[in-house]
């Protein structure tokens, strides 16, 4: 008898299970069949008064039908729960294509960018970055490189001379000497820097812009290797590999002096408006140090010698970026400058 | 420098490169040329031509004219051009086929202009018997690239590189035999020597100035000289060919019989030719008579000893001239002519007479009758020719980073006239041709650019360096600016490089004493004169400038200050600078440049006592400090200066910000007891700073302190603020029990209400 009210009380719970449209329900049947008054409790007490051997059999079939109610109510259960984390999940729909908040990253200077990757380069090649002074002396910006007061190179380069004798220096080159002064032979650095030319300003004229000299002095530094770091300078900021051509070019504090052309990047060498139909562009003023400047700087030249360069880091971010006014570049203007 | 291809072809024996191909080589072996150019092109199809009949049509100025011409037979044509008279032989194009005037005109007359042999575009040409039928190619080569070269000024010394880059022979068109010998019939004296090595010098006498011919106006023309009369043309013509520049002056006009070469006495000023008068001082050389200036040696000639139409006898001045006493002459007088450019590269002094021979046989053609009068004049101190250059072959490879063989050093040497001797098997001593000795070359470094240009550069494989591997030395300044750019521009802040001038607009917005600026001594721009000794004028020039199309924005840059040291070279003083503008209140602002200060520096604060200065609002001004140090400032703009909108700056000491960068330190062990946190609420009157609070809060907690957050702030009704924070202490060896806790509260509440203050709720 005892069995069949347990099989009724398990079959009319499971079937309250199944209906159970929420979870307050369900909780509802637990209470009602399993809780500690619940009908499966009351029923339990009755054990007592069986026999032995059908207590036993009676204890067997109401724990079966409590664990098997049991294990339905969890399954329940779980649908449940996951029903309602889907219902959460589906409600928290979010717009990601809405902008960020916060503020927007700002830009580097192109010099900056095209200086930076420079430096990166000749310091993976062991060169030191030396910085120098923009107010210059006669001495360090002319003398020291092999340019004596009447020299007709003065003209190369209009100078702004300040009134107290000291001029604005015209080139990052005086960087030459004042390194080989401070660090001696052998020597790798190069020195970028703003520099000043006392001249009318156009599309492609400014009187302020930047360079990067580089120098190299050891015992035996040849023409070959100045090609090599130039090539490998070239490849690296056009990121492709760059052919140049060595022509004769005239720098007092040079000798032999060269101009270094890299085959134009527009046309391909072809000729183009970029590279006035020749091919080529003029890119790095370069040569082997002149030995009086070897001497400014306070090194034999019998026992060292070096080459020197010098890079127009303005021009070449102008190359890079394709601007064509350069004036675009100290003028301040933020619709410019947060393009990079 | 304009180079004939037809000159250089009369120097170079059989040249025939393609004049387009030798441009390009003279670029890749000699000086970089700028162009090639076409001229003269319609004389290879124009023919002489005679004018048969010339017949007004009506009252037209146009005639119509018949001519015969060997290359096109009798043609009729329609011509305005005043002198054409029957008779005339002239030159025929046969361009423009068309009906002027009823008439059909085919071809056509030209003038000298259009022809492209001189300026003249008065009439068409009367030709002369020697005029050469052909265009021209002008080679132009970059000036810059001439610096060291006083024999490129000139055709001859071209020639010689011509001849040497396509292996072939130069002719010298010099015949000193020329020269007259005998006592000369002028004196010359020359005060110092330094500065005028030689002076040379013919008198000539039975002289006709009239135009030159045709083929030497149109030599002078395709290279840029203008053609003035047969003797000025034929000067010109040797300068631009030895090139030695001469002068030509009107023997009647020279007082005195004799020459003195001699810097300028106080006072003494020169009319030019030009038709300008020039002061001069003793730092300019003068040619002069008996009596005084006739020139400026080197530079310009004077007025009154010039040739004129009337000159019948002419002394011709062939001479050298110190380079850097032109030089500094010519700048001195911004006065740049031909002859001066010449003189300051330092010209060869055996050209001088040289020079000579070559006018005489010049003059001979352009003024038939011409006699010379007495012997050369030749007022000489003649140096010692330099030394020959002792040449390492082995060092040279070295140098180039190639092997050569003597052999092809020796061709190479030679064939830029270098005589050349061979010490040992591998070291040569090389004599250098004096025209190329005068500063150009004298040491073996100068021989190794001779042999490498001429060898081909590209004949050099590149190779890196095999150099020891050593860490170079470290540039932490630039690291860490690097450092800081990184940092400001990923908090939204875009680089900007201004000049290192202030401008007009500048000073007069700052209101600034010119007195404690850098000055420039030779500005050509009133916005170049002053440089700048703050970066704060070109952030705010960028300000008012962007306000036009932006609303909101924010920007830095690094910089150099520029300041006046009395006594001292200006001092440069790296600063950083950063802005945000905004349309609105500036308060968010001035406080994300605080926060900016705080990620470049963590331990700066700011303070209040800064003494306000005129462009910074006078509420809204602090010091940026650390520890005792001033980093910089920030503030906001006074309204006087942005008008529209508020700007917010921060300026910075950058070498402060790294000296003050914390040092590396060991790690701080974690707590192992809870901590303890508790809010206070403390009503302060008007004005009172939220710095002080925090400081009173902190002495009052000591050493239980863990860290003070500063959580809101708002003004009360009767104007008073309420300022909140959350303290957290602790202890590093026990947990604090709630009597503990109680008794700090209670110790910091005594300290605010010390101060006059009193806690809220």
């Amino acid at each position: 008898m005892l069995a069949e009210r347990i099989a009724r009380i398990q079959s009319t719970a499971l079937s309250k299970i199944e209906s159970a449209g929420k979870l307050e329900e369900l909780e509802a049947v637990r209470v009602e069949a399993l809780g500690r008054k619940g009908e499966l409790a009351l029923l339990s007490k009755e054990l007592g008064k069986l026999a032995p051997e059908e207590r036993a059999e009676a204890g067997k079939l109401l724990n079966a039908a409590k664990q098997a109610l049991e294990s339905r109510l969890e399954d329940r259960k779980r649908v449940f729960a996951a029903a309602a984390l889907n219902l959460r999940l589906e409600s928290e729909w979010l717009d990601l294509t809405l902008p960020a908040p916060g503020i927007r990253p700002g830009s580097l200077h192109p010099v900056t960018r095209i200086q930076r990757e420079i430096e990166d380069l000749f310091t993976s090649l062991g060169f030191t970055v030396v910085d120098g002074p923009e107010v210059e002396t006669e001495h360090y910006n002319f003398d020291a490189l092999n340019i004596p007061p009447s020299h007709p190179a003065r003209d190369m380069q209009d100078t702004f001379w300040l009134t107290d004798g000291h001029l604005l220096r015209t080139h990052t080159s005086p960087m030459q000497v004042r390194a080989m002064e401070k660090f001696g032979a052998p020597l790798r650095v190069i020195a970028p820097g703003r520099v000043f030319r006392n001249e009318e300003v156009d599309a492609s004229h400014e009187h302020t812009f930047y360079q990067l000299e580089g120098m190299m002095i050891d015992r035996d530094v040849s023409v070959a290797h100045l090609i090599y770091f130039m090539k490998t300078l070239l490849s690296h900021v056009f990121r492709r590999d760059v052919t140049v051509r060595l022509r004769p070019g005239y720098f007092p504090f040079v000798e032999p002096g060269f101009e270094l052309d890299g085959q134009c990047m527009i046309c391909g060498g072809s000729g183009c408006p970029v590279c006035k139909q020749s091919g080529w562009l003029e890119l790095l003023p370069c040569g082997l140090v002149h030995p009086n400047v070897l001497r400014s700087g306070g090194i034999d030249p019998e026992q060292w010698n070096g080459f020197a360069f010098g890079l127009g880091l303005t021009r070449l971010a102008m190359m890079r970026y394709k601007i064509d006014n350069i004036r675009l570049l100290l003028g301040g203007d933020l619709r410019f400058l947060t393009q990079f | 420098m304009k180079f004939s291809y037809r000159w250089l072809s009369e120097l170079v024996e059989g040249l025939d490169t393609d004049p387009r191909e030798l441009t390009r080589l003279i670029t890749m072996k000699t000086a970089e040329c700028e162009g090639v150019e076409h001229v003269a092109t319609l004389l290879d199809q124009a023919s002489p031509a005679r004018v048969i009949s010339v017949e007004p049509i009506g009252d037209s100025h146009n005639r119509r004219v018949v001519v015969e011409t060997p290359a096109y037979g009798v043609r009729t044509l329609v011509c305005g051009a005043p002198n054409c008279r029957p008779g005339l032989m002239t030159v025929y194009v046969p361009v423009g086929r068309k009906v002027i005037e009823g008439v059909e005109s085919d071809g056509m007359l030209a003038s000298g202009k259009e022809l492209g042999v001189n300026n003249d575009h008065e009439g068409i040409v009367e030709l002369d018997p020697e005029f050469p039928f052909a265009s021209d190619w002008i080679i132009e080569v970059d000036n810059k690239s001439l610096t060291h070269r006083p024999d490129l000024w000139g055709h001859l010394g071209m020639a010689r590189e011509v001849a040497a880059i396509t292996g072939r022979r130069v002719t010298d068109p010099v015949r000193m035999s020329l020269l007259p010998q005998g006592e000369s019939a002028i004196l010359v004296e020359i005060e110092n020597y330094e500065l005028c090595s030689r002076y040379s010098a013919l008198l000539f006498e039975n002289v006709t100035v009239r135009p030159s011919p045709l083929w030497l106006q149109y030599r002078l023309e395709a290279i840029g000289l203008n053609p003035i009369n047969n003797i000025v043309d034929v000067t010109n013509f040797v300068l631009a060919e030895l090139p030695q520049p001469m002068h030509a002056f009107d023997a009647a006009k020279l007082r005195g019989g004799k020459i003195i070469v001699r810097p300028a006495r106080p006072g003494e000023s020169v009319p030019a030719l030009n038709g300008e008068t020039y002061a001069t001082d003793s730092s300019n050389l003068l040619i002069c008579d008996a009596e005084g200036p006739v020139a400026i040696a080197g530079v310009i000639g004077g007025m009154e000893s010039s040739i004129s139409d009337s000159t019948t006898s002419i002394v011709l001045e062939s001479a050298n001239f110190n380079a850097a006493s032109i030089r500094k002459t010519s700048t001195r007088l911004k006065l740049r002519t031909d002859a001066s450019m010449r003189f300051e590269k330092s010209q060869d002094p055996l050209n001088t007479a040289r020079g000579l021979a070559r006018a005489v046989e010049l003059l001979q053609q352009v003024s038939p009758g011409i006699r010379l009068v007495g012997g050369l004049v030749d007022n000489w101190r003649q140096a010692p020719a330099p030394p020959p250059v002792t040449l390492p072959l082995d060092w040279m490879d070295r140098k180039l980073g190639t092997e050569l063989p003597a052999d092809e050093v020796r061709r190479i040497l030679e064939s830029l006239h270098f005589t050349v001797k061979s010490k040992s098997d591998r070291v040569l001593s090389v004599a250098v041709p004096s025209w190329r000795a005068t500063r150009d070359v004298s040491i073996k470094d100068d021989l190794v650019e001779e042999v490498g240009r001429m060898v081909g550069y590209a004949s050099i494989t590149p190779a890196p360096p095999q150099t020891p591997t050593v860490v170079p030395p470290g540039n932490p300044e630039r690291v860490f600016e690097h450092r800081i750019r990184d940092l400001a521009s990923a908090q939204g802040f875009t680089e900007v490089y201004n000049y290192s001038f202030f401008s007009d607009e500048m000073l007069k917005a700052f209101r600034m004493d010119a007195d404690s600026l850098v000055e420039v001594a030779n500005p050509i721009a009133s916005d170049r004169r002053f440089l700048r000794n703050s970066l704060v004028p070109g952030i705010w020039k960028n300000i008012v400038d962007n306000v036009r199309h932006l609303d909101y924005f924010r920007f830095f840059e690094i910089g150099k200050e520029i300041h006046l040291r009395p006594g001292l070279p200006p001092e440069e003083r790296p600063r950083f600078l950063a802005a945000i503008y905004s349309r609105q209140d500036a308060t968010p602002a001035l406080f994300e440049l605080k926060r900016l200060a705080e990620c470049l520096l963590k331990t700066v604060r700011v303070d209040m006592d800064a003494e306000p200065r005129e462009f910074e609002h006078p509420r809204r001004v602090g010091l940026v400090r650390c520890g005792d140090s001033d980093v910089g400032r920030l503030f906001e703009f006074h309204p006087n200066l942005v008008e529209t909108g508020r700007a917010a700056v921060l300026d910075l000491d950058l070498t402060m910000l790294q000296v003050l960068q914390p040092p590396v330190k060991p790690y701080q062990p974690l707590r192992r007891f809870p901590t303890s946190a508790f809010d206070l609420s403390v009503i302060v009157p008007p004005r009172s700073k939220a710095g002080d609070l925090h400081s009173v809060l902190a002495a009052a907690a000591g050493e239980s302190l863990v860290e003070i957050d500063f959580l809101r702030t708002f003004a009360l009704p009767d104007g008073s603020n309420s300022i909140s924070y959350r303290i957290t202490i602790g202890a590093s060896e026990k947990t604090l029990s709630n009597e503990d806790v109680t008794a700090i509260r209670e110790q910091l509440i005594a300290a605010v209400q010390a101060r006059g203050w009193s806690i809220r709720g």
